[in-house]
């Protein structure tokens, strides 16, 4: 497994799990994308796509790339997440019930609350000089609108995270695959396990959140059966309780590690929604998704075999400089800016609207209270592969 | 003398760049897919209108001067 150079200049072998990788990717990707039309993953050497071209082609061509594969062994369900885990056009027909629900306004109509929460937040460590941002802000401030958004009880907040990261990062040796899937598996279980208790009870006694709501909307002339409704919740809590963590985390370390950039979201805080989609470029928080091949189809000059496993680098497609000008130059003022952080086509992330929202709001309020900080001297950087949390991140402040 | 704007409504996913960047000319429908509230284009949102259709990941807008 060892691998001076990442990726291997002659065999095109990039090791996504390398620690130094995970922290900062993206000179590894543009070496992918200057040498290697087709990398492959160190993981049974799958191809990886990484052009923005070839990625988008993927993204919006499920006939080819699909979504529809086994994941049982990755995230321990019984059956595919819906609508992830679906090809059009049954997946459009579950898109439109859902996206109704994450709209732009209605996850506006979340912001007041998330910035006192997020104010509340900053209170409780602001006169400590310090604080460890995963634990303390990234987590707690988008999984309580997240379960405010679902109808589920903040106090539960930390079992959520247990059955989220059970099956997102089980806590097992990372090469033993076999404790990880069986992990994961029991998690699987517990988590249809409550979702099957909170659609019996939201049954019985309506509420105004998303659990009644898909018991009671109209799904092409019939309701959603409790079995599609359990593979709905199972993947919003996945993917409602890690991806947002991960880009707030992604972002603060980039600002505490480059001041003169910092300050310039300090002194033109306007800048800052732009400011967020070029960190969403920089970081692609969610740096690879995977696509099953259901035909042959040619890359360049590589045949590409029906039945493969291919791995979407959208974190290298981002800093194509075929799309992006002076793409390894993170500018908060860039105007042409079509990054792929939230996806393209058909799958395009649920929450983007949401997220949007809550990394605006974050940094903004951060901004207001504590405008010049930096990551502890001495701190080593954990940051998890595939979706890139910063697992500990410590900063610092003249309080 | 005037721009216009076309939607591909086929193409358009709801990524939503389009009507938070120029929100004079675009709007959203209750999926969040964009809609077109003004097809010939105020020269004063012209720029914005090129931005908005710059930033659309699925190049789904084009703009054609008239």
């Amino acid at each position: 497994m060892e691998q001076k150079e990442n990726p291997c200049p002659h065999t095109g072998v990039l090791n996504i799990i390398d620690p130094e990788y995970t922290a900062h990717p993206q000179p590894a990707y543009a070496r992918v994308l200057a040498n290697h039309r087709v990398a492959k993953s160190i993981a049974m050497h799958s191809p990886i796509l990484s052009r923005y071209e070839d990625v988008v082609f993927a993204l919006r061509h499920p006939e080819i790339f699909s979504s529809e594969m086994d994941m049982q062994v990755l995230l321990g369900t019984k059956r595919p997440m819906i609508p992830q885990q679906i090809d059009p056009p049954r997946q459009t027909r579950y898109r439109k019930i859902l996206d109704l629900r994450f709209s732009r306004p209605r996850m506006q109509a979340l912001e007041p609350e998330l910035r006192r929460h997020a104010q509340q937040l900053i209170d409780g460590f602001v006169e400590r000089g310090e604080c460890e941002f995963d634990q303390e802000f990234a987590v707690p401030l988008p999984c309580a609108a997240f379960l405010t958004l679902m109808g589920l009880p903040q106090e539960e907040l930390d079992l959520f995270l247990e059955l989220k990261n059970g099956i997102i990062r089980p806590p097992v040796d990372p090469m033993d695959m076999i404790a990880a899937t069986e992990f994961r598996m029991k998690t699987g279980e517990r988590i249809y396990a409550y979702f099957e208790k909170a659609i019996a009870d939201r049954r019985a006694r309506p509420q105004d959140d998303m659990v009644t709501y898909l018991t009671t909307v109209d799904f092409d002339g019939r309701p959603l059966s409790d079995e599609e409704i359990l593979d709905i919740c199972y993947l919003l809590l996945l993917g409602g309780l890690d991806t947002v963590t991960a880009t707030l985390g992604c972002s603060m370390a980039y600002l505490a590690s480059n001041p003169e950039q910092r300050r310039k979201l300090v002194a033109k805080p306007e800048l800052i929604p732009n400011a967020v989609e070029e960190l969403l470029r920089w970081e692609t928080p969610v740096s690879l998704v995977p696509r099953v091949l259901k035909q042959n189809v040619t890359i360049g000059d590589v045949e590409l075999r029906e039945g493969a496993l291919v791995n979407i680098l959208l974190g290298a497609a981002n800093v194509d400089p075929a799309e992006f000008p002076d793409a390894m130059n993170v500018d908060f003022e860039r105007e042409n800016n079509r990054h792929i952080s939230f996806g393209a086509g058909a799958h395009r992330c649920l929450g983007s609207h949401l997220a949007r929202m809550e990394l605006r709001a974050a940094l903004e309020e951060w901004h207001k209270r504590i405008p010049e900080y930096q990551i502890k001297p001495g701190a080593v950087p954990n940051v998890s592969p595939g979706i890139r949390e910063q697992l500990y991140l410590p900063l610092v402040w003249s309080a | 003398m005037g721009v216009t704007v076309k939607l591909d409504h086929a193409k358009c996913v709801g990524h939503g760049r389009c009507y938070e960047l120029a929100p004079e000319v675009f709007g959203e429908d209750e999926r969040g897919h964009c809609t077109i509230l003004v097809e010939c284009v105020p020269p004063e949102h012209e720029k914005a209108a090129l931005i908005a259709a710059a930033n659309c990941p699925e190049d789904a807008i084009k703009l054609a001067r008239s």
